[in-house]
């Protein structure tokens, strides 16, 4: 399953891709402007104390209950300062849960241990005009922490790429 | 010189690890006359006061854990409300996270770099440091043992060369653990450190196994 979270408040940019993808792309569209998603407050319930659920009880629920199920998770999302606007990080921070507080070694560098044995690669699209490259490596970086790949960067105009590494 | 601190992690201040670095950090910081003001970023009743100070000084201070590569959301949104300075103001930054070894903390301090330019501000440099995510549960010499070498690295920005200098290089320690530490600290993982972890979640009161899957 491809899950595809849309930050920002232009539907448009779900809709080019279901039109790309087609019906039978098996797309999960989650359209999270009008949701009420908070910003990770780091107090480490969801490894310590309920492992495996946010302390904070908002629509993100909904986001994390179909991740552990997605093959994909892209993220649409505005850009401020170079980077994804807060609503798009927002949606990374609160990806916690699914590592547990255990630690081992990937290659040369700690990682947490992951909850699930889904394996979920994660792509960004974006609109606006962000550092692009260091978008690329920060999207790289981020994937390592959930023991998957980038699926790339693409920008709202670049819809049909983006389709292209949609499995 | 007078610092503008702006502690950046969504963590309750007293929860805050950024927080305790800080204290220690700021101890050397004011050894020989330098003064600061500190805000919260996860006081969003603060922000406006932040503004202000922010604007109206010329030696920042922005100390910030990492979170998933980067900053933190919440100081996302909180940067995203300045506006540009383009006066010659100079922003440094602590960076601290919990995975130990300096090679995990260098995608966000090259952001760090990026962000000050967005910001119209001069670069002062990162000091940056991992293994920090313990400092919470410890109090006293314990904490102290993490903390206390934040005290000469304040000393070190104080003496006015920002992060910029061959002494904060070196305080990241390694880049990547070299292979027999890695070795030895993944049996302890595997063994040790799993118990102390499930000690943790006892006495928080947790009554699941860490590794338990509320969603499958």
């Amino acid at each position: 399953m491809v899950l595809i979270v849309n930050t920002t408040s232009d539907t448009s940019i779900t809709g080019r891709i279901k039109e790309a993808a087609g019906k039978d792309a098996g797309l999960d569209v989650v359209e999270a402007a009008g949701l009420k998603i908070s910003h990770c407050i780091g107090c480490n319930f969801c490894w310590l104390k309920t492992p495996g659920e946010c302390s904070i009880k908002d629509d993100y629920e909904i986001i994390l209950r179909k991740i552990v199920h997605a093959d994909q998770l892209w993220v649409i999302s505005d850009t401020a300062l170079g980077f994804l606007d807060h609503k798009g990080k927002n949606i990374y921070d609160r990806i916690l849960p699914i590592a547990t507080m255990y630690l081992k070694f990937s290659g040369d560098q700690m990682r947490h241990v992951r909850r699930y044995d889904q394996i979920t690669d994660i792509g960004i699209i974006y609109r606006g005009e962000p550092d692009r490259e260091y978008l690329e490596r920060w999207n790289s970086r981020a994937a390592l922490n959930f023991g998957s790949r980038s699926l790339g960067v693409f920008s709202a105009d670049e819809v049909k790429e983006a389709v292209s590494c949609m499995c | 010189m007078h610092v503008l601190i702006i502690n950046g992690s969504p963590r309750v201040k007293q929860f805050s690890n950024t927080d305790k670095i800080l204290a220690g950090f700021t101890q050397g910081m004011c050894e020989n006359g330098t003064t600061f003001e500190q805000y919260e970023v996860s006081d969003r009743k603060q922000w406006d006061d932040i503004r202000r100070a922010y604007y109206a000084n010329s030696n920042i201070l922005i100390a910030l854990p990492l979170y998933v590569e980067c900053i933190p959301g919440l100081l996302m949104e909180f940067l995203e409300t300045l506006s540009p300075r383009n006066d010659g103001a100079r922003i440094a930054y602590i960076l601290q996270s919990g995975f130990a070894e300096g090679i995990q903390l260098r995608c966000g301090e090259a952001y760090l770099e990026k962000l000050t330019g967005y910001l119209g501000c001069e670069y002062a440099g990162t000091l940056v440091k991992g293994d920090n995510f313990s400092i919470r549960f410890f109090e006293g010499e314990q904490r102290e043992r993490i903390t206390g070498p934040y005290t000469e690295m304040g000393r070190e920005y104080a003496a006015g060369a920002g992060f910029d200098t061959d002494k904060c290089r070196a305080f990241t320690g390694f880049e990547v653990m070299p292979a027999y530490l890695r070795l030895i600290l993944g049996i302890v993982f595997r063994t040790v450190g799993r118990t102390m972890f499930r000690k943790i979640a006892q006495s928080w009161g947790c009554t699941k196994p860490l590794d338990y899957r509320p969603y499958q």
